[in-house]
């Protein structure tokens, strides 16, 4: 039980650093490394959340493609000498910081107030099984429009590569 | 008060605290592909909530974790597209800096 609360403590730190070196990081690549980070963490934490399947998922679609598909761009994009720097002024900083900050307070009160903390929970028992089953009962029609979607955003993302015209 | 990670609001906060920084990366962030990242950041904070209200208020049926799995597929969409676009700016107009698009602002 101890050791479980201990890695649970070492999961949060974890994704709260690499929340933290994802936006406050000037190089995009460190972005990219704290993104990855913030993504295990999040796996770790569906275990945690009786979902083994989403931490499967969550692996192979975010720290397995998505994070290579950023790495590409990243690479494609020029090299760092001519990238801007990452550093925008302190005004432009201080006002996304007093946006998020704000964001955050108005959130903390709407989720105190709507979820009051109850005592036990009731132990989850749904496996793979009823995902599967919801996946292609209930949601059916979702899922459905989700493949065609995928489809289509590969082809719009091939279209866009080949013909398009070049430099200006 | 039980264990920790018993607990519906350390989730929450989590992903609360996954939002705060996604608004923030998104709004100083001057190159495309911070921005990006950012928002990936706010998609994932966005399927940690699901998964948690799913595990703790409504623990009967599994519609959060299939919302998760549908915020995957859309991530993964979005990020193709959008890469492919951003991909197409550098090829254009040499840089990615994203406050110096305007021209369908003038």
């Amino acid at each position: 039980m101890i050791i479980a609360e201990v890695i649970f403590i070492l999961v949060i730190l974890l994704t709260a650093a690499g929340t933290l070196l994802t936006v406050l990081s000037t190089s995009l690549i460190y972005a990219l490394i704290g993104l990855v980070a913030t993504m295990f963490g999040i796996a770790c934490l569906y275990v945690y959340l009786n979902a083994p399947f989403l931490a499967t998922v969550q692996i192979l679609i975010y720290v397995g493609a998505i994070s290579i598909l950023i790495a590409f761009a990243i690479m494609l994009a020029g090299p760092y000498s001519r990238r801007p720097k990452e550093w925008t002024t302190v005004t432009k900083f201080s006002a996304a910081l007093f946006v998020s900050l704000s964001s955050f307070a108005i959130i903390v009160k709407i989720v105190s107030l709507a979820f009051p903390v109850n005592g036990k929970t009731a132990a989850m028992a749904l496996s793979t099984k009823d995902i599967g089953r919801s996946l292609f009962d209930t949601f059916t029609l979702p899922f459905e429009l989700i493949s065609l979607l995928i489809v289509v955003s590969i082809i719009g993302a091939i279209m866009l590569a080949l013909f398009s015209k070049g430099e200006k | 008060m039980g264990l920790l990670y018993d607990n519906l609001h350390v989730y929450l906060f989590l992903s609360l605290f996954l939002l705060a920084a996604g608004i923030l990366g998104i709004l100083y962030r001057k190159t495309l592909i911070g921005m990006l990242i950012s928002v990936e950041l706010m998609m994932n904070g966005a399927g940690l909530n699901f998964v948690a209200l799913n595990r703790f208020v409504a623990p009967e049926n599994p519609s959060g974790m299939t919302f998760t799995l549908f915020i995957m597929g859309i991530a993964a969409a979005e990020a193709a597209i959008a890469l492919s676009i951003i991909i197409l700016i550098f090829r254009r107009y040499r840089h990615i800096d994203g406050e110096e698009l305007k021209e369908m602002k003038d």
